[in-house]
C-alpha cells in the first residue's frame, strides 16, 4: 500500500508536460492552451468527470443549491456550505431566548410551564431573515441530528391532545427549519433525499386533515402548507436527479412524481408557473410508465374528459392513501360535475338512482348542496329528478362533504 | 492552426481594426456585422484567430493608436474571445465574448440612428449560440452548465436597451425571440412571460413595425406558448399567422409550425389532408387523423401509444388526449348513420347497449353505466344533441342536428 502511494506521488512531476492519463490529476487546467492540443486528461479518465457519475451529478446540485441560495439572497458565492456542529434540536442560545422572551409552542413546555423549555423540548425554528453569513456553526445541526429531529417532529403528527392546526403550526415551521439547515450545509446525499420524502408526505397528509378544520384562518394556512408542498416536492425531484446511480429509480420516486400531476388536475385552466405539458417534457421515462405515473396520468385523462365515473371508481380502488389525499378536493368537483351532467341531460321522467353510481353516504346531503332535492320511492329508494333549475356549485367549496372510500384507508 | 509569420500576422490584425473602425465612422451596419460573428467559422476570421495567437501582443497594438483604443472595451476581449474559440476553449470564449457584446452595448447606446442594429443582432446570436456551446464544455466537465442562463440575464439587458423611444427598438423583437429560445432550450418557458408582456403591452411597440422574420418567429413560439396552455382559439391565431407569413421555400420552418398547428385544428375540428403530413413528414399525426375520421377509439389510444415519447416531449400529448371525445362523437354518429339506414323512424333512439357492443369490437371494455357517462359528458358538452334516459338504457338524439360539428371552437370544457 505505502509504496503504490509514493510511486503515485513520483507520477505526476514527470509526466507533467505529457499527453497521457493520470487518473487522480483533477486539478491540471483544462483550459491553457498549451494543453489544448493533447487529449483532455479528464476525458480519458472515466472515474470522476463523466457526467453521468453520480457523485458529479450530487456535486453538481449543490452548485445548483448555491446558486439558487444566491439568489433567495441566502448565500455567498466564495465560502464553503457551512459544518453544523449543533448537537441539539434547538441551539442552546436560542432556547434559553425564547424562554426569556415566552416564545415556546405549547409542545415546548416544560408541564405548561410557557417560560420553561428542555433539550428534549425545545426545537429550532425557522428564521426567514438568516443568511449563510451570518450564522454560527454551532447554531446548524448536522445531518444525524436534523433526522433525529425530524423523526421527533413526525411522532408528534399523531398526537391528538392539541387541535390539529396547532401540531400542523408547529411542525411546518419545525420542518421548514430543518430545510433550511440541510441547505446551508448543501447536503445532497440520499439521507437528505429520504427526510425529503417523509416531508413531503407530511404536507400531503395536513392538505388532508386541514380541510376538516374549520378556523377562520385555515384557507391561509393551507395556502401556505401548499406552497411549501411545491418546493419541497419540486427540490426533491432535483435531489432523485442528483442522486441517480445509472438508470435506476428510487423505491418511491414514481408515487412522488405522481403527486406533481395530480397536484395539478385543475391547472390548466389557469396555469400558474409551468403547465403540466411543458413539466412531462422533463421527466424520465422510466418514471413516465411506473404504475404509479401511469395511475396518475389515467386520473388526469378521466378528469380532463369529464369521465367522472372511471375517475371516481378509479380513485376509489386504486389511490394510495397518499394520493388520495391530494386527488380529494377533485373528487367532490366531479361528483358535483356528474350531478350537473345527470340533472341536465337525463330524461326528465326517470328520476336518476342515487345508490348504484355513487356509492356514497352522504350523497343526498351533497345534493342538497349543490341546490338539488331528492325525492323517494314506496320503498325508501333515493332519486335524484333531473331537469331541475336550481343547481348551483357549493358556495363554501367542497370542504364538508363526505370522503369517498376513505373506509378501505382506516386501520 | 496554419503557420503565420510574425509580419502577415501583423498585417492582418491592423487590417481587421481598420476595417472595424472604418465600419463605424461610416456607419457601415453591414460590415461591421461581418466581423463580429465568431461562430460563422468564416475565412477571414480564422485567419485573424490564427493571427492573433501567434501575434500575442495585439491589446499593444490597440492601446497604441488613438482610433483603436477608443473602442478597446470591444475590441480587447472580442480578440480574446476569438483566440479561445479557435482553441476550442468555448467556456473562455463564451466569458470574453459576453464582455465584448457589454462594450459594445454601451457604444451602441450612444450612436445615434438604428444603423447598428444589424451587427446588433449578430451579438444577440453569438451570445446565445456561443452560450449553447460553453454549457456543453461545463456538462462534459462535469460542472453545472450555468452560460446560457447568464447569456438570458444579458439579453434582458439588451432588450432594455432596445425598449425605448427611438428608431432603435424594431430590434427589440429580434432580442426577444433570441430569449425566447434560450428559455425553450432551458426549459424555463414561464419566462417567457415578462418579455411577452413588455411587447404586447407597452406603448412604444407597434408590432407591425417590426420585420416580418421576427414576427413569424415571435408568433411561433407564443404559439407554442399556448398550446401548451391550451388556449386553442389563441394558438390557431398565432400559430397560422406565422404559417402564413414563414418563407414558402423553407420547408423545415414550416414543418416546426405544423407540428403544433395540427393538434390544434385537429381540437377545433378541422382535420389536415394525408398529403400534408406525407409532405412535412409528420406521418406520427396519420393514425390520430384517421381515428378520428372513423370514430376508431382503439386506433387513437395505439397512435397515442406508439408515439408518447415523442408527444410528450413535444408538448402536445395531452391536447392529443383530449380528441377522445370528438372520436366518441363520430363512432356514434356512425352508429346513428347505419341504424337510419335501417329504419329511419326510429333511427333517433340509440340503445346504450349497441355502444358498449361497437366498443367491445374495438376491443375496448366499457360497461353500460361508462357508456352512459361518455354520453352524458358528450351531450354537457354538446357534442350531442338530446338526453339519455336512465331506466331504459337509451339516448334519444334530437331530430335536428344531433351531432354539432365544433366549427372552428374547441370542446366546451
Amino acid at each position: 500500500m505505502e509504496e503504490r502511494r509514493s510511486n503515485r506521488f513520483q507520477r505526476p512531476n514527470s509526466r507533467s508536460s505529457s499527453s497521457s492519463s493520470s487518473s487522480t490529476s483533477s486539478w491540471q487546467s483544462t483550459t491553457s492552451p498549451s494543453n489544448k492540443f493533447f487529449p483532455n486528461p479528464h476525458t480519458s479518465s472515466k472515474s470522476t468527470i463523466n457526467s453521468g457519475d453520480s457523485r458529479t451529478r450530487r456535486r453538481r446540485f449543490s452548485q445548483q443549491q448555491q446558486q439558487q441560495q444566491e439568489e433567495d439572497g441566502n448565500g455567498t458565492s466564495d465560502p464553503p456550505a457551512i459544518i453544523g456542529t449543533c448537537r441539539l434540536m434547538c441551539p442552546e442560545g436560542e432556547r434559553t431566548q425564547r424562554e426569556r422572551l415566552r416564545d415556546l409552542a405549547v409542545f415546548e413546555r416544560v408541564n405548561g410551564n410557557s417560560t420553561l423549555s428542555s433539550p428534549s423540548l425545545a426545537v429550532k425554528k425557522f428564521c426567514r431573515t438568516i443568511t449563510t453569513k451570518q450564522v454560527q456553526p454551532s447554531d446548524v445541526r448536522p445531518l444525524p441530528v436534523l433526522e433525529d429531529t425530524l423523526n421527533y417532529l413526525l411522532s408528534l403528527f399523531k398526537s391528538t391532545e392539541h387541535p390539529f392546526e396547532v401540531v400542523h403550526d408547529f411542525i411546518f415551521d419545525r420542518t421548514r427549519s430543518i430545510r433550511q439547515d440541510i441547505t446551508m450545509q448543501n447536503i445532497v446525499n440520499d439521507k437528505a433525499l429520504h427526510m425529503y420524502e417523509e416531508m413531503v408526505k407530511f404536507h400531503v397528509i395536513s392538505h388532508h386533515k386541514l380541510r376538516s378544520c374549520t378556523s377562520p384562518n385555515t384557507s391561509s394556512v393551507h395556502y401556505l402548507n401548499m406552497e411549501q408542498l411545491t418546493k419541497t416536492l419540486t427540490t426533491l425531484f432535483n435531489l432523485y436527479e442528483a442522486n441517480r446511480n445509472s438508470n435506476s429509480t428510487y423505491k418511491n420516486e414514481a408515487e412522488f412524481h405522481s403527486f406533481y400531476v395530480l397536484l395539478h388536475l385543475g391547472s390548466n385552466s389557469q396555469p400558474m408557473g409551468e403547465s403540466l405539458s411543458v413539466w412531462f417534457r422533463r421527466v424520465p421515462s422510466p418514471i413516465i410508465n411506473s404504475k404509479e405515473m401511469c395511475f396518475s396520468r389515467r386520473i388526469l385523462r378521466c378528469f380532463r374528459l369529464g369521465n367522472y365515473k372511471r375517475f371516481l371508481s378509479i380513485t376509489e380502488s386504486e389511490a394510495s392513501y397518499l394520493q388520495y389525499c391530494i386527488i380529494e378536493p377533485y373528487v367532490n368537483e366531479v361528483r358535483a360535475l356528474a350531478l350537473s351532467c345527470i340533472n341536465n341531460c337525463g330524461y326528465k321522467l326517470h328520476p336518476y338512482p342515487l345508490a348504484p353510481v355513487h356509492n356514497i353516504d352522504d350523497e343526498e346531503s351533497f345534493c342538497k348542496a349543490c341546490g338539488l332535492s331528492i325525492c323517494a320511492d314506496e320503498e325508501g329508494n333515493k332519486f335524484l329528478p333531473t331537469k331541475q333549475t336550481t343547481f348551483c356549485c357549493p358556495k363554501g367549496g367542497f370542504q364538508c362533504y363526505g370522503f369517498l372510500g376513505l373506509e378501505r384507508f382506516e386501520t | 492552426m496554419a503557420y503565420v509569420s510574425m509580419g502577415e500576422a501583423h498585417r492582418r490584425i491592423t487590417e481587421y481594426l481598420n476595417r472595424f473602425c472604418d465600419a463605424v465612422f461610416s456607419q457601415d451596419g453591414a460590415s461591421l456585422r461581418l466581423l463580429l460573428s465568431l461562430s460563422s467559422n468564416s475565412p477571414s476570421l480564422l485567419s485573424l484567430a490564427d493571427a492573433l495567437n501567434v501575434f500575442q501582443d495585439a491589446n499593444r497594438l490597440i492601446k497604441q493608436s488613438d482610433n483603436y483604443s477608443q473602442f478597446a472595451e470591444i475590441l480587447l476581449p472580442l480578440f480574446r474571445a476569438l483566440q479561445n474559440y479557435r482553441l476550442g476553449n468555448l467556456i473562455d470564449a463564451y466569458q470574453a465574448f459576453e464582455k465584448s457584446a457589454n462594450g459594445f452595448i454601451q457604444e451602441f447606446r450612444n450612436w445615434d440612428s438604428a444603423w447598428a442594429l444589424e451587427a446588433l443582432y449578430v451579438i444577440a446570436f453569438e451570445i446565445r449560440v456561443l452560450a449553447e456551446r460553453a454549457d456543453r464544455e461545463l456538462d462534459s466537465n462535469g460542472k453545472t452548465p450555468e452560460k446560457l442562463k447568464g447569456a438570458g440575464s444579458f439579453l434582458m439587458k439588451v432588450f432594455g436597451v432596445l425598449a425605448g423611444k427611438g428608431s432603435k427598438r424594431v430590434g427589440a423583437l429580434y432580442v426577444t425571440c433570441q430569449l425566447f429560445k434560450i428559455y425553450f432550450k432551458l426549459g424555463t418557458v414561464h419566462l417567457c412571460r415578462s418579455v411577452i408582456r413588455s411587447i404586447e403591452t407597452a406603448r412604444i411597440f407597434d408590432f407591425e413595425e417590426f420585420p416580418k422574420r421576427d414576427k413569424v418567429t415571435y408568433m411561433y413560439y407564443t404559439g407554442r406558448l399556448e398550446v401548451f396552455n391550451e388556449n386553442f382559439p389563441a394558438a390557431d391565431h398565432k400559430l397560422s399567422y406565422a404559417l402564413e407569413h414563414c418563407n414558402p421555400q423553407s420547408e423545415a420552418n414550416i414543418r416546426m409550425i405544423l407540428k403544433y398547428l395540427i393538434p390544434v385544428k385537429l381540437s377545433i375540428g378541422i382535420l389536415p389532408e394525408d398529403w400534408l403530413l406525407e409532405k412535412y413528414n409528420l406521418v406520427e399525426y396519420r393514425n390520430v387523423v384517421l381515428a378520428l375520421k372513423r370514430g376508431d377509439l382503439r386506433l387513437l389510444r395505439q397512435a397515442l401509444q406508439e408515439h408518447e415519447d415523442q408527444f410528450l416531449r413535444s408538448g402536445v400529448y395531452l391536447v392529443l388526449e383530449k380528441l377522445e371525445l370528438q372520436v366518441y362523437q363520430r363512432l356514434i354518429k356512425k352508429i346513428y348513420i347505419i341504424q337510419k339506414q335501417r329504419d329511419p323512424s326510429k333511427a333517433h333512439q340509440l340503445k346504450l347497449e349497441i355502444i358498449v357492443k361497437a366498443l367491445k369490437w374495438l376491443e375496448i371494455d366499457m360497461d353500460v353505466d361508462e357508456v352512459e357517462c361518455i354520453v352524458a359528458i358528450l351531450i354537457y358538452k354538446n357534442l350531442i344533441k338530446g338526453y339519455f334516459a336512465h331506466k331504459s338504457k337509451v339516448v334519444v338524439l334530437s331530430k335536428q342536428d344531433p351531432f354539432p360539428k365544433l366549427n372552428g371552437k374547441p370542446v366546451n370544457s
